[in-house]
């Protein structure tokens, strides 16, 4: 699942990548999420805060046994800015698509509009949430969280070639074999 | 004031604004004009409740520099009212009768409150349409002098308005002609849930009845007349009975209109170099193939950013219309309506389900193989991907249950 967004900068933007082969659902990335965007940072902090603190990332299960990790994939094209009724989401110099708290009313389109089903609805708030990819952080909390590397955070070109690369060991594994 | 550009795009509201973006995104150097016959800077239209309920200043409505619209050098012209084309001039021409050129033309000039004939005394003070950023204003003005308004219609306008004025502390009555609120977007049996929680919010809703006139005196409003025979005290009365589409600046010009602006499914119009978007253009029911406008700002801007990609030459088809497609909250209810929702008169595949504080309704085509329409109330989430599966015609076999229990993710969308 790669849905990289074209870098409209010069220096390459790095992506959350998504190893679906590896995901073992332990959801330790939607955990560190949710303690990342906590007011304490903590664990037990954020168990006990009041509205409970949310994940940004989800880990869908697919029959017969597949784990889907999913998080906003930061579309090129974005249906939530554009449809936004409040102008509340905009895509900084980053590429990273930011919904603003206070211009959010809470209406809901970008839910009704966001194909992957990433967009969260804090009803404590009244206000739509979703991935920030961790602006405190040099590498995204669910990243750094997950313990089989099923989400990599990385540029286009560099994930590309470590896939490169691994495709070729398979290859010459499978030609000795 | 410049006499000329190469994008002229009369409107500057969602779809307008959506194309000078598009354009400007497409070329950095081209010159853009819109025109507009507000006063107002480009707002975000659906906001204009919040003015009155005092939530939100005009400012924090700006749509330049906010969510999409930060591209630089688009020249907005406001207060200028564009009265007729010259076609074979290239030009169009303001109030003033002064002219100026284009190569290419997009007409997004929207709509504007449908005043039903057949209520007497509507242009008395203290009956209000809301439309615009201007309304609002006045409304809000007017507050001060009203304890108790009338809305006419079930609407989602009408019903954000309504809400604003309980906030202001008014006396709220909805008199509405259909059986249920919001008969454009649900049928009545899937409204209850909404109607329980605006009756509990302090609605009073009256249904199965319309107004006859408007009762005055003095020349403002003090009540209204139902055709029911009885008289309702009130010093405000408001319109949200839809919209038309803003045509009248077409006549005699060549361009071909039915109701509103006719487009292809590139949203051009049928003379070279001149497109259309938004509430004013007549697109088609991607299904049927029947005409169909709709005065959704989600579809404007769709629109909008498609004419703007053919207007510099990318030829892009527009898909995205949805008769219906809508996401609100009124009374701390949640409800997403997409697609065909209307089933009564056809045979459609229809599953509704209700539990605790939650219903939803999918509508599959009468084979059952196509999901077509969803009704969400109270649960909402992942309705974008139900959005896709429905605009995409999906083959749903595999999927169907998962869509008739609301257990759809995007993992089921994974090859």
């Amino acid at each position: 699942m790669k849905f990289p967004m074209k870098g409209v900068i010069m220096q390459q933007p790095k992506e959350i990548f998504v190893k679906i082969d590896r995901c073992v659902g332990c959801r330790s990335c939607t955990m560190a999420c949710a303690v990342e965007h906590s007011e304490s940072k903590t664990l037990f902090g954020a168990i006990s805060e009041t509205p409970i603190p949310k994940s940004r990332v989800y880990v869908e299960w697919v029959a017969p046994d597949k784990k889907v990790p999913l998080v906003c994939r930061n579309c090129d094209e974005a249906p939530c800015m554009s449809a936004c009724i409040s102008g509340a989401i905009t895509k900084n110099d980053e590429g990273i698509l930011i919904t603003d708290m206070d211009k959010c009313i809470g209406c809901w389109t970008c839910v009704m509009v966001c194909p992957y089903g990433v967009i969260g609805r804090h009803l404590e708030t009244h206000k739509a949430y979703r991935c920030d990819r961790c602006p405190d952080r040099d590498i995204p909390a669910c990243v750094e969280a997950c313990p089989t590397k099923a989400l990599v955070y990385d540029t286009v070109e560099s994930y590309s070639a470590s896939m490169r690369k691994h495709a070729s060991i398979e290859i010459t594994r499978s030609d000795r074999e | 004031m410049e006499d000329y550009y190469q994008y002229v795009i009369v409107g500057a509201s969602a779809a307008g604004m959506a194309a000078a973006h598009t354009i400007r995104q497409c070329d950095h150097e081209v010159s853009i004009g819109i025109f507009t016959d507000e006063m107002d800077a480009p707002y975000f239209r659906p906001l204009i409740p919040f003015l009155v309920s005092g939530k939100k200043k005009a400012a924090d409505m700006s749509m330049i520099g906010s969510g999409p619209y930060v591209e630089k050098n688009i020249t907005i012209n406001t207060g200028m009212r564009v009265i007729g084309l010259n076609i074979s001039q290239k030009q169009i021409v303001l109030t003033d009768r002064s002219t100026v050129s284009w190569d290419k033309l997009l007409l997004a000039t929207g709509s504007h409150p449908y005043m039903p004939k057949n209520i007497d005394g509507l242009f008395t003070s203290g009956v209000f349409a809301l439309r615009t950023l201007s309304d609002a204003r006045q409304m809000a003005k007017y507050v001060e002098q009203t304890k108790h308004a009338i809305m006419l219609g079930g609407g989602i306008l009408n019903l954000k308005t309504a809400f604003a004025l309980l906030e202001k502390g008014l006396n709220v009555t909805l008199v509405v002609y259909s059986p249920e609120v919001l008969s454009q977007l649900m049928e009545p049996e899937d409204a209850f849930l909404i109607r329980k929680a605006l009756d509990k919010a302090g609605l009073k809703i009256i249904t199965g009845v319309n107004a006859k006139a408007v009762l005055s005196e003095k020349g403002k409003v003090k009540g209204i007349m139902l055709d029911n025979g009885s008289e309702l005290p009130c010093q405000m009365v408001c319109i949200g009975k839809g919209v038309r589409a803003n045509v009248n600046f077409l006549a005699d010009s060549g361009i071909s209109v039915n109701k509103g602006i006719i487009a292809d499914k590139y949203a051009a119009c049928n003379l070279p170099d001149v497109f259309t978007a938004g509430d004013v253009a007549v697109t088609y029911d991607p299904v049927s193939g029947a005409p169909m406008m709709t005065a959704l700002w989600t579809n404007a801007v769709e629109m909008g950013r498609c004419a703007g990609k053919n207007m510099v030459g990318i030829k892009t088809i527009y898909s995205g219309t949805f008769g219906i497609l809508n996401a609100t909250h009124v009374a701390d209810e949640p409800f997403v309506s997409m697609g065909t929702v209307h089933t009564n008169s056809v045979d459609y595949e229809v599953y509704r389900y209700h539990k605790n504080n939650s219903y939803r309704k999918l509508v599959f085509s009468p084979d059952g193989k196509q999901l077509i329409g969803a009704v969400f109330v109270g649960n909402i989430q992942n309705a974008g991907l139900y959005r896709y599966v429905i605009r995409e015609k999906m083959n749903i076999n595999h999927l169907k249950q998962n869509l008739i229990d609301h257990s759809l993710h995007y993992g089921h969308l994974l090859k």
